[in-house]
């Protein structure tokens, strides 16, 4: 584990060092002009927009850069082949990868936390109310970039960073659509076509068990039971995906 | 059962025999060394994945190395120098064949634990300095953080690199980034040190610099396999060499046993030849060659050197002293080559 | 840097500045040129399920974005030619990506009933609304408020205004709305029960009109 964590502060180094928190001070920026530009338009429904606008801002943003970023930083090290001088040291292959992915990871997450804190901030500073709602979402929505996250390292695994990003971002959208799918292939379809559809259905990231935002713009508390449900989950794709990341990797030649 | 590889079979080592009630107290096994780095009829072949046709990077190498020597390995562009070390580091996979590194498969990474490795042309993360990068190497190693700090000043100030510790790499010269790279590679004092171009992009001082560490890790009895195009500082300093050609290993020696066979010529410098002297060398078909107030005879067969000796010293010449000019590695190495049918890639 | 490599430079930036002008000026002209016409407009605005899949979890912000263009426009009719034929559909997409988003249904439903002369609607808008938050006392006031102001439907008024009363939370006037359209219903027994409870928990004003009512009611 110290091996797979010292992979990890490598890669927060190198992902900050591209200078990524930049990103926190537009978004700053970004949610303090929209606050004041859009509140008068919205018809007393500006605190509403702030937070909408504002998490759902900071969920995409940290999930492109999590992709993006992500797609390139295994493909980086194969080009440059600095990763040859690491995997000549006494490190598993899967030790490697769980590193790179706790680093993706990690930064992803903690630009989330500083873009959903400026959020509460902005929210508390116009409207003179606290939106804590935003902290439970903030916890979920960063299970679910650690989904995309281990999407992404799974995938650049084996293919190229454009593929990679792709595929990555093709997951989390079929993920959205996995309900209407399986609904879709219940009704007259053929048994095998069922049973395929199933597969696929359970194979996509359900990722709506995270989605929270709704909740917390009409702060609407939220049962921890299916705060719960939702940590399992996420947790226990993610190892799966990350298992089958490392079985990949570990049958991949550097030449 | 133990399957670690001996130098010379796989006969298992370090069994001991089984004692049955009342029988003679059985002989203490000798057991012998392991070798640091054993390749046993390894292949490697690898596919294109448009037209699917293999390409044979390895063909067939069986290689041992001894603990305490430095090897050598030759081969023109495409030999399959790279390809061998990169299998002996677990960084692929050999098509058949076995391999072991301090008796372990490479793809253990245990056995890359006592194992320093300096790739050709080194690239290392350039967003960390000298300090860091070698921090991060010893934790890799598992070696505790103040141990790694302390051996990476040393190692520093050994490679010249002291005044730079603190220097992001992207800032680093070719030369700079090489003995970084030897750095890196001597951090967790390793048994078997594997060098893929050690002396690439260091300027003459620089070799040297390496040349003499290489020596000094020698003497504490690390085990070292470089790469080399640099055939003249191979020859200075490798105590056996492999030359590698298409994938094949087509000779493998000690250097001097291989240069034994090779002397051209010997060389003679002595003073006041008298021109008698002189016209009967030349007449005898010596080359006799005039260097200010020297003259240098150059004699061919080991006949004549005795017969050109005799006569010198009964004119009373001064001889200053007598050299086989032997074949160079170089030399060497492309008449093997020439054998071989050339390079074939 | 050098003259050399500034001229070209600048003439980069300004050939760049005059292009984007110059798209402008073709935009505005174009855009006059083609005009709009009334059938046109947000005809290509999609359906609330359609548009909620395209969301990908972020519905709540893309009600929002709905509801800013549905606010645009009621906006721009408002000051042209009053004529807000759209704006049902609006409402019916901001409220499908976003059901607790009370407000679309409020401004909704009175644009319909006020503007439209088509109350039937607002109340049907207002009932999905109250079918999706049955613990918004708001919108059980105004669907009373409607019975009450637009339909003359004075019993279904009580019966929305006595619902928003025994909903937790209510505003403090909604009592006395529900008391006074009752008696209006010829529900007195309940007109009275609910301004003895004006009596128990309303200010000191509301308190005195609650008993002159009680009394006037024989009630008191």
């Amino acid at each position: 584990m110290r091996r797979a964590l010292a992979i990890t502060r490598n890669t927060i180094r190198e992902v900050l060092r591209e200078r990524v928190v930049l990103v926190l001070a537009v978004f700053g920026l970004a949610m303090a002009l929209g606050a004041q530009a859009l509140a008068p338009l919205a018809l007393g429904e500006g605190r509403k927009i702030v937070i909408d606008f504002g998490l759902a801002g900071s969920s995409i943003l940290a999930t492109l850069l999590a992709v993006f970023l992500g797609s390139t930083l295994l493909h980086k090290e194969l080009e440059r082949r600095t990763v040859y001088a690491v995997m000549a040291k006494p490190i598993r292959r899967e030790e490697f990868l769980l590193g790179k992915f706790l680093g993706l990871w990690g930064t992803s997450g903690l630009l989330l936390a500083g873009m959903t804190g400026i959020v509460i901030a902005a929210v508390t500073l116009f409207y003179a109310t606290t939106p804590w709602g935003a902290v439970p979402s903030l916890g979920l929505t960063v299970l679910e970039l650690g989904i995309v996250t281990a999407l992404v390292t799974l995938f650049s695994a084996f293919t190229t960073p454009a593929l990679t990003a792709f595929f990555a971002l093709a997951m989390v959208t079929a993920g959205h659509f996995a309900e209407d799918l399986r609904y879709f292939a219940h009704q007259g379809a053929a048994p095998v076509v069922k049973i395929l559809c199933d597969a696929v259905y359970w194979m996509l990231p359900h990722l709506e068990v995270f989605n929270i935002r709704g909740l917390v713009v009409h702060d609407v508390a939220v049962e921890p039971a299916r705060l719960l449900f939702a940590a399992a989950y996420g947790l226990l794709y993610m190892i799966g995906v990350l298992a089958l990341a490392g079985a990949v990797f570990r049958r991949r030649e550097f030449r | 059962m133990d399957d670690r590889m001996t130098q010379d079979s796989k006969r298992p080592v370090g069994r001991t025999a089984r004692r049955w009630p009342g029988s003679p107290t059985p002989r203490l096994r000798e057991v012998e060394p392991l070798a640091p780095l054993a390749l046993a009829s390894v292949s490697k072949t690898y596919r294109n994945p448009m037209t699917l046709r293999p390409f044979e990077a390895v063909r067939d190498v069986s290689l041992s190395l001894e603990r305490g020597e430095i090897f050598g390995l030759l081969g023109p562009n495409g030999a399959g120098k790279t390809t061998t070390i990169k299998l002996v580091l677990g960084l692929a996979r050999p098509s058949s064949g076995r391999i072991r590194v301090d008796g372990r498969d490479p793809m253990d990474p245990g056995s890359r634990r006592r194992l320093g490795y300096l790739p050709e042309n080194p690239c290392f993360y350039d967003h960390l300095s000298a300090l860091e990068y070698l921090e991060l190497t010893g934790d890799l190693f598992g070696l505790p953080g103040a141990v790694a700090r302390r051996r990476a000043q040393v190692l520093l100030d050994r490679l010249g690199l002291a005044g730079h510790a603190r220097k992001p790499l992207r800032k680093y010269s070719k030369g700079m980034t090489q003995r970084l790279g030897l750095a890196q590679a001597l951090l967790n004092e390793p048994a078997l040190l594997i060098l893929d171009e050690p002396m690439s992009g260091l300027d003459p001082i620089g070799r040297a610099e390496v040349k003499q560490l290489l020596r000094e890790e020698r003497a504490r009895g690390t085990t070292i396999l470089m790469s080399s195009h640099v055939l003249a500082e191979t020859e200075s300093i490798c105590d056996r060499v492999g030359i590698l050609n298409g994938g094949r290993l087509l000779d493998v020696g000690p250097v001097p046993d291989l240069l034994a066979s090779g002397v051209r010529e010997w060389e003679i410098a002595a003073d006041g030849l008298p021109d008698r002297l002189l016209r009967d060398l030349e007449s005898a078909g010596h080359r006799v060659e005039r260097v200010g107030a020297r003259f240098i005879v150059r004699v061919e067969s080991p006949q004549a050197l005795q017969g050109v000796l005799r006569e010198l010293c009964e004119a009373r010449v001064f001889i200053h002293g007598v050299e086989a000019r032997r074949r160079t590695l170089e030399e060497h190495f492309v008449e093997v080559l020439g054998r071989d049918g050339g390079t074939d890639r | 840097m050098s003259r050399r490599d500034l001229l070209p430079l600048a003439a980069g930036v300004l050939l760049a500045a005059a292009c984007v002008v110059a798209a402008g000026f073709v935009q505005a002209g174009a855009g006059a040129r083609l005009g709009r016409t009334e059938t046109d407009e947000l005809l290509y605005y999609p359906s609330g399920y359609a548009v909620r899949q395209a969301a990908l979890g972020y519905e709540t912000a893309a009600a929002d974005l709905a509801w800013l263009r549905a606010i645009q426009y009621y906006g721009e009719h408002r000051i042209t030619d009053q004529k807000y034929d759209m704006i049902g559909h609006l409402m019916n997409v901001v409220t499908d990506l976003d059901p607790r988003f009370t407000q679309p249904y409020v401004f909704g439903a009175f644009v319909m009933a006020q503007e439209l002369r088509q109350p039937e609607r607002g109340l049907e808008l207002l009932s999905r609304g109250l079918r999706a938050n049955p613990d918004d006392w708001e919108l059980a006031f105004q669907i009373g408020f409607l019975h009450y102001v637009c339909t003359h439907d004075y019993r279904a008024a009580a019966r929305y205004f006595t619902l928003a009363a025994r909903t937790p939370g209510h505003a403090e006037y909604v009592e006395r709305f529900a008391a006074w359209t009752n008696e209006r219903a010829g529900n007195a027994d309940l007109a009275i029960l609910l301004w003895k409870g004006v009596v128990v928990n309303g200010n000191r004003y509301m308190q005195d009109v609650a008993r002159r009512e009680l009394r006037r009611l024989g009630a008191m």
